[in-house]
């Protein structure tokens, strides 16, 4: 008799761009929560490492017309490569399987210590939600910075790539506190991402979309709801929600009139 | 064995071969791939056990509840509490980055020090608390023998009401010096509209949650203004214009509360006084001067926007109009934030849901009088340096412009001993530099601050306070909270280093001091004052000390559930209070308007009875031109007493300085007196900072006529001095005005923040807002030099 | 003072002169190890490399050399198994070629990665979907392919080939050299393929991604045609440079000649290809990324003209002198042609791999600009000086080319 197939947990998250203020709290939030390490000069974007990246757009109007939005981006956990194969870009390229995605939570892993630095894998990521470790963590001997660090999270070697997990360790968490609790499900805010739970506004929302009664599950059904760079069919599992049209376009590219069409299919 | 190269080449390759056969590659290859992985140079976090202690969050007002994750002794996540009614589960950039300020040992002062180089050279000895207090009161003792008890100083950044800062000015009134000044903050202007126009010197809070339309007048690139409905971006200083324009439209369009103008307002409509004095009444004045072409003018808003927006913000249910200026660290100013709450009386939201709420102060107990001996007595009747209170500012609590100002005008040293609580004044005070020239000619400096900062640098005393994540404090009422609420943080970590809690501090202080102010700190720790205190609240009946933020208080009252206190004695209370954090009474009560408003009058007043006491008093003593010129008012006749708009006076000649900057506090940068944590960094855009410098912001437009491009290097100079920064052309600043974060710059502290950017304060020409007498620090005319 | 060393009846300059032509080459290797020595002591940071440029300046050498060094399996591969015996007089030049670039190649990516101490996870905990797992396995197989290769011609040396046992070995190494040759033509095929599939493969990266055939995108097929098209141009300049260094004939014309044709007609084959593919790109990937063709060229340095030369200049302009007959024999066109195709192809690979980092894939991101720093060149050169002098010595102590001294009696 064939087993019935019972679907895993597609772990997602709904980022409110109407909510967000850009304060960085969910940037922070991340860095704090998994040992990601500070060097001196963080303004050095090529190189510094911030699993949710902070982007500002602007609607490109004069002032007093102008418009800011705020894109936080964090890896988007795709399920696809783009060409319908079932794994993300980035986990078919790595040469040493130090990525690998969890079909039975939709998360992405990264090892740290099987990673060899190849750097393949930051090329076939479109949204660059990989970060190589170009120096070695930043913890000067007599400060105590590494007071803080919390032994959830390994702090990463120089050389290896790492990236957002959707705080896997989290989940353990949540998990092994349900099984202490004798319960095989989480409740629906039991497991959810640092970024989430420090969005002051509000505007992230984390859960399993595979769940329909899960709140994440039911606003990306928003006419409103839109991926990043949905086109390529990456299949991200990040989802964003803005009712400005500027906003949703500039998420995607578009040929000449492409976008109108879309509009009126929401609209 | 023969060793020929036949039997050599043998030998190498069969041994090469019988090695395949032993264990050793294998082994080897194991060993390179655990060695591979474990660098003695990356931390490895010891594991222990996970347990959680909840606090309050000082780096703010805004106090929200954080909950803190620990590994045995180590704190090592600060998280948000939903169990705190402030911050539903959410903190703020700064309350997240709190352990980097807790654990970076050497941003931190990790015990008493005294001064051994020159000033400034960063050169301190380690001393003993006993010694480091003995030399403190042997420094006050001394000055009070000799009479001028006036001559001691403090400079204090705790919170406005809070126990720690009581205890400050409580020192100072036994000790007998005037000279208690506090940084100023948003909630003097707000305090003092408050008083002017609804008679209590107390906080505003505006119901946002339950307003359908918020009116943003905080000035340029606001990060919660570009959320809210309408963002308005008038010229900088020229709100209150704005806010006056409005009111022409919705007057002349008849689209006010005429109940709530008519009934509960004073000053709406021209009258006449007791003495047969006509006045022209708001209305007459806004008819008269601030037509929307007029305001429009002043603004640089186009008239018809200024129309529809009046509409539109007296169309909704519930709309409200929110002054402000940047996170409110800073002090606002007066006659604009009164203009904006006209507004709001206008639309009869005054102390309605959605609307501006007025507060009572939370029912603490005030702590005993004190009783002052004969030096106290004498030294108090000096005047203050810095004129707060007095007949020209007399409104106003502490100006400490004036205090800088008088310091360094004075021929000789007024301040012989300066204490400075919980602030930087050296880094934070707009005033193009100037605290750090008065404290040359301050004899003797003491500083209580945990961090290494500018003005503790150039410090002769160090006495290290805990930080904020070691010790217990209270949070009184947090600004813009609609309901009560009473805060107490607790130790979420032993102390690390040998500091000691101020409020303990001072109470040992007194106590050395001896006499009548060792009798006035009667406590023998700081923990009893807070209780003491709290006793208040229990007295006062009511209030909760615990909070579900799944099903607050406020929605099971409005299922209908009972909102009944949970403890039976106050020890019971006060128990509860230590382990939650919190006592709050979950709604405000509205009070009916007929006993709502303190004021002369019993009303709202638009007309302001106290500032005309004020302008008569000091007038009687020269004419009213002098008294208006010394309260630096340049409105004429009625409209002195009224909300209305001033033109800011600057003395830099315009021709030379065309620009205007205006210096912006960023939410993931900290611009007060504690030190950014690193992690916040990682949020700024390149665009803010590069490298060692800092960006300002400018509208394309504007830099073009400068031959600017993206990340150009410009000196943007000012009359007080110039600072380099690189340009960052943005569509949403205003033409002609220069935006400048406040927060970088430091000299102090470490290679996170030292020498990162330039700090706009240095450049601040701060003229005087009328009557507040504070800096106006928003609008600095400056000239823009390419590089 | 080396002179029993050197090969029987041929002339070689002195030893002086030739120490002091090694300096220059020796300076470069010494500025490559001190910049290998940083980059593995203090890390990856002592480059230019970044987040955006994850590959640079070395993964273009890396791809260049494989490219350039193609010509060693292909000639061994038209030698061995088509048979075409007057190539045997360029096949050892071919062979050390090949083991250069590729020798140099990995060395090269042993800097390059992060961690190189576990660059052996590769094979440990290899991921079959990727190509550059393909790409590891195939040009380490085929660098000891290329080893062997070598060792009969360093056993050709003169000293070496007196002793008996080895002159036996590596004849009968040289016997079984066809073995070599297909098992090397068919490593290089597959690596040469997955060079070009490891940006083919970059779905999400409209600029490089391509449709293909099966698993293998239309970048594998055409960075195999377009490598064997280079290979044999590149072995041609380097025989003709030492021709010129040395002042000597070393390779018979029909050679030479027999490889110009050859590589005219596969790159004149690339070109067809190519100009195909890049239609195919330019009317099936890109508006299905909602991009249009022009929307890549408008950022930085990198233009339409990248285009234009790589398929214009650089690849149908050689393709037609190299056709021509009587240009190809012209020395001065023949190397001209042979120079150019071997930039079109550094130049393709440059594109496919920093022009497509460089251009930003979010609509609302920017663009970044890359310039290596001196370790970067550093490392870079290295190779050269490396490949200079490891060709120097071979031509000076092997018997690198079969006819050299039929082509110049040695008159004394």
């Amino acid at each position: 008799m064939k087993e019935k197939h019972v679907p895993g947990k597609r772990y997602g998250m709904i980022i409110d761009l109407d909510k967000c203020t850009g304060c960085g709290t969910c940037t922070i939030a991340c860095a704090a929560e998994n040992n990601v390490s500070v060097r001196s000069d963080e303004s050095d974007k090529e190189r510094s490492i911030t699993w949710m990246e902070l982007f500002k757009i602007t609607n490109g109007k004069e002032f007093p017309h102008t418009e800011v939005c705020y894109f936080p981006r964090p890896c988007m956990h795709c399920e696809e490569d783009g060409r319908g194969h079932h794994q993300p870009s980035c986990v078919s390229v790595c040469v040493a399987t130090a990525t690998k995605l969890d079909h039975n939570t939709g998360i992405v892993s990264q090892v740290y210590t099987r990673c060899i630095g190849c750097r393949y894998c930051q090329a076939a990521c479109p949204y660059k939600a990989r970060y190589f470790n170009w120096w070695d963590a930043y913890f000067p001997k007599g400060k105590g910075l590494e007071r803080y660090l919390s032994p959830e999270v390994s702090p990463r070697m120089r050389g290896v790539v790492e990236k957002c997990t959707f705080c896997h360790h989290r989940l353990m968490r949540a998990k092994n506190l349900a099984y202490a609790e004798e319960r095989r499900e989480l409740e629906e805010d039991e497991y959810i991402t640092a970024c989430a739970e420090a969005c002051p506004a509000q505007a992230i929302t984390f859960g399993d979309l595979n769940n329909p009664k899960h709140r994440v599950s039911q606003l990306i059904k928003s006419p409103y709801a839109f991926r990043l760079l949905e086109r390529l069919n990456t299949k991200p599992k990040v989802y964003y929600l803005s009712n400005k049209d500027w906003v949703r376009k500039l998420a995607d590219n578009y040929l000449p009139g492409e976008f109108e069409k879309i509009m009126k299919l929401s609209g | 064995m023969e060793l020929n190269r036949r039997n050599f080449i043998k030998f190498v390759v069969g041994g090469a071969a019988g090695i395949q056969m032993t264990p050793l590659p294998w082994k080897l290859t194991d060993d390179i791939a655990i060695w591979t992985q474990n660098w003695p140079w990356v931390p490895v976090p010891p594991v222990g056990e996970f347990t959680h202690v909840k606090s309050i969050c000082n780096l703010c007002p805004g106090g929200c509840g954080i909950e803190v994750r620990k590994v045995d002794k180590r704190a090592v996540k600060i998280e948000g509490r939903t169990d705190y009614p402030v911050n539903p589960g959410g903190i703020c950039p700064l309350g997240m980055g709190g352990l980097q300020l807790l654990y970076n040992e050497s941003i931190r002062f990790t015990r008493p020090m005294k001064r051994v180089g020159p000033r400034g050279s960063g050169k301190f000895m380690d001393i003993t608390w006993e010694e480091a207090l003995n030399i403190l009161a042997a420094r006050i003792s001394t000055l009070r023998k000799n009479g001028s008890p006036e001559a001691l100083a403090a400079v204090d950044g705790n919170p406005i009401r809070s126990t720690m800062s009581l205890l400050i000015e409580r020192l100072f009134k036994a000790i007998g010096s005037p000279n208690y000044v506090r940084i100023p903050t948003i909630e003097d202007t707000f305090g003092m509209a408050s008083l002017l126009m609804q008679g209590t010197d107390g906080p505003m809070a505006c119901d946002l949650e339950n307003a359908d339309y918020i009116l943003s007048f905080g000035s340029g690139l606001s990060n919660t203004a570009s959320k809210a409905d309408q963002w308005v971006a008038a010229k900088p200083g020229t709100e209150a214009a704005l806010a006056l324009g409005l009111c022409h439209v919705i007057i002349k369009e008849g689209l006010y509360d005429t109940r709530f103008v008519n009934d509960h307002c004073f000053g709406f409509n021209d009258w006449s006084s007791a003495n047969g004095k006509d006045h022209i009444g708001f209305k007459t004045m806004v008819l008269d001067s601030y037509s929307p072409d007029k305001a429009g003018q002043i603004t640089g808003l186009a008239p018809g926007d200024i129309v529809s927006l009046a509409k539109e913000f007296a169309g909704a249910k519930a709309p409200v109009a929110i002054c402000g200026k940047g996170k409110g660290a800073l002090n606002g100013s007066l006659y604009e934030f009164m203009a904006v709450n006209s507004l709001n009386a206008l639309v009869g939201n005054i102390n309605r849901p959605g609307g501006v709420l007025v507060r009572d102060p939370l029912p603490l107990n005030p702590l005993p009088e004190v009783e002052l001996d004969e030096i106290a007595l004498q030294g108090l009747e000096k005047p203050r340096l810095d004129l707060a209170g007095s007949m020209k500012h007399p409104f106003t609590h502490s100006l400490i412009n004036n205090f800088t100002k008088a310091i360094i005008d004075s021929s000789r040293s007024l301040v012989d001993t300066l204490l400075v609580f919980s602030a930087n004044p050296v880094h934070t005070i707009p005033d193009g530099g100037s605290f750090r020239k008065a404290l040359k000619k301050i004899p003797f400096i003491v500083s209580f601050s945990p961090f290494q900062d500018e003005t503790a640098y150039m410090a002769d005393l160090i006495l290290p306070d805990h930080t904020y994540l070691e010790k217990t404090e209270d949070f009184i009422w947090p600004a813009g909270l609609q309901y009560p609420l009473y805060g107490l943080s607790q130790p979420v970590v032993e102390p690390i280093y040998n500091t000691k809690n101020t409020g303990d501090v001072i109470l040992d202080l007194a106590k050395r001091i001896g006499a009548s102010i060792g009798s006035a700190f009667p406590w023998s720790r700081f923990e009893e004052v807070l209780k003491e205190r709290v006793k208040g609240l229990f007295d006062s009946a009511g209030g909760l000390v615990d909070h579900d933020g799944s099903t607050p208080a406020w929605q099971r009252q409005k299922e209908g559930g009972e909102l009944n206190p949970d403890y039976k004695s106050f020890e019971e209370m006060w128990k509860k209070i230590k382990s939650t954090g919190l006592w709050y009474r979950p709604v405000h009560t509205y009070k009916t308007r007929e006993v709502l408003f303190k004021t002369p009058t019993g009303k709202f007043e638009f007309f302001s009875s106290k500032i005309e006491l004020a302008v008569n008093a000091l007038s009687e003593k020269g004419s009213l031109d002098t008294a208006l010129c010394d309260m630096a008012i340049s409105g004429k006749g009625d409209e002195v007493f009224m909300p209305h708009y001033e033109t800011t006076k600057y003395d830099a000649d315009r021709s030379v300085y065309p620009l205007l900057m205006m210096p912006y506090e960023m939410i993931n940068l900290a611009s007060g007196w504690v030190p950014t944590p690193p992690f916040l960094n990682k949020s700024l855009f390149d665009t803010q900072l590069r490298g060692d410098e800092s960006f300002f912001e400018i509208n394309p437009g504007t830099a073009a006529d400068y031959n600017l491009k993206q990340g150009d290097r410009a000196i943007i100079k000012s009359p007080e001095g110039k600072v380099r920064a690189r340009a960052n052309l943005s569509e949403g600043a205003m033409p002609d005005i220069i935006y400048m974060p406040l927060g970088f710059g430091h000299t102090a502290y470490d290679e996170f923040l030292q020498g990162k950017g330039v700090n706009p304060n240095d450049i601040v020409c701060a003229g005087k807002d009328p009557l507040s007498g504070l800096p106006v620090w928003w609008n600095t005319p400056v000239r823009l030099i390419k590089l | 003072m080396d002179s029993p060393l050197l090969p029987e009846g041929v002339k070689r300059c002195s030893t002086k002169a030739f120490f002091l032509w090694t300096l220059p080459w020796l300076g470069l290797l010494a500025w490559g190890g001190l910049s290998a020595f940083l980059c593995l002591w203090k890390g990856l940071n002592q480059t230019n490399m970044s987040n955006i440029f994850a590959f640079a300046l070395w993964i273009v050498f890396d791809l260049a050399v494989i490219a350039l060094g193609a010509g060693a399996f292909f000639t061994g591969f038209l030698t061995y198994i088509i048979g075409k015996k007057e190539l045997k007089n360029v096949i050892n030049a071919a062979v050390i070629i090949g083991f250069i670039c590729y020798s140099g190649a990995i060395a090269m990516l042993g800097i390059d990665i992060g961690q190189p101490i576990r660059g052996w996870f590769i094979f440990w905990h290899a991921n079959i979907h990727s190509m550059l797992v393909e790409v590891s396995f195939c040009i380490t197989c085929y660098l000891m392919v290329l080893a062997i290769e070598f060792v009969p011609i360093i056993l050709g040396n003169r000293q070496l080939s007196k002793i008996r046992e080895l002159n036996i070995f590596g004849h009968n190494l040289h016997e079984t050299m066809a073995v070599f040759a297909a098992t090397g033509t068919f490593l290089s095929f597959f690596h040469q393929g997955s060079l070009g599939g490891m940006f083919g493969v970059l779905y999400a990266r409209p600029f490089a991604a391509r449709d293909g055939f099966f698993i293998w995108p239309w970048t594998f097929f055409l960075f195999i045609l377009s490598a064997i098209a280079a290979g044999p141009c590149f072995t041609i300049l380097c025989t003709k440079l030492t021709e010129k260094l040395s002042r000597k004939k070393l390779v018979p014309d029909n050679a030479i000649q027999l490889l110009a044709k050859i590589s005219a007609f596969l790159l004149s084959l690339y070109m067809v290809l190519k100009i195909a593919d890049t239609l195919g790109w330019i009317y099936g990937v890109v508006p299905r990324a909602g991009l249009k063709f022009i929307d890549f060229y408008q950022e930085g340095p990198y233009g339409v003209w990248l285009v234009v030369c790589e398929i214009i200049i650089f690849g149908i302009a050689p393709a037609i002198i190299l056709l021509v007959p009587k240009a190809r024999q012209h020395d001065g066109w023949l190397i001209a042609a042979c120079l150019m195709t071997c930039m079109g192809i550094v130049l393709n690979r440059f594109v496919f791999i920093v022009v497509t980092l460089a251009i930003p894939v979010m609509p609302f991101d920017r663009f970044w600009g890359y310039l290596p720093t001196w370790q970067e060149w550093g490392i870079a050169m290295a190779v050269i000086g490396y490949g200079f002098l490891l060709f120097s010595a071979a031509y000076r102590y092997l018997p690198l080319f079969p006819k050299e001294r039929e082509l110049n009696p040695v008159t004394e």
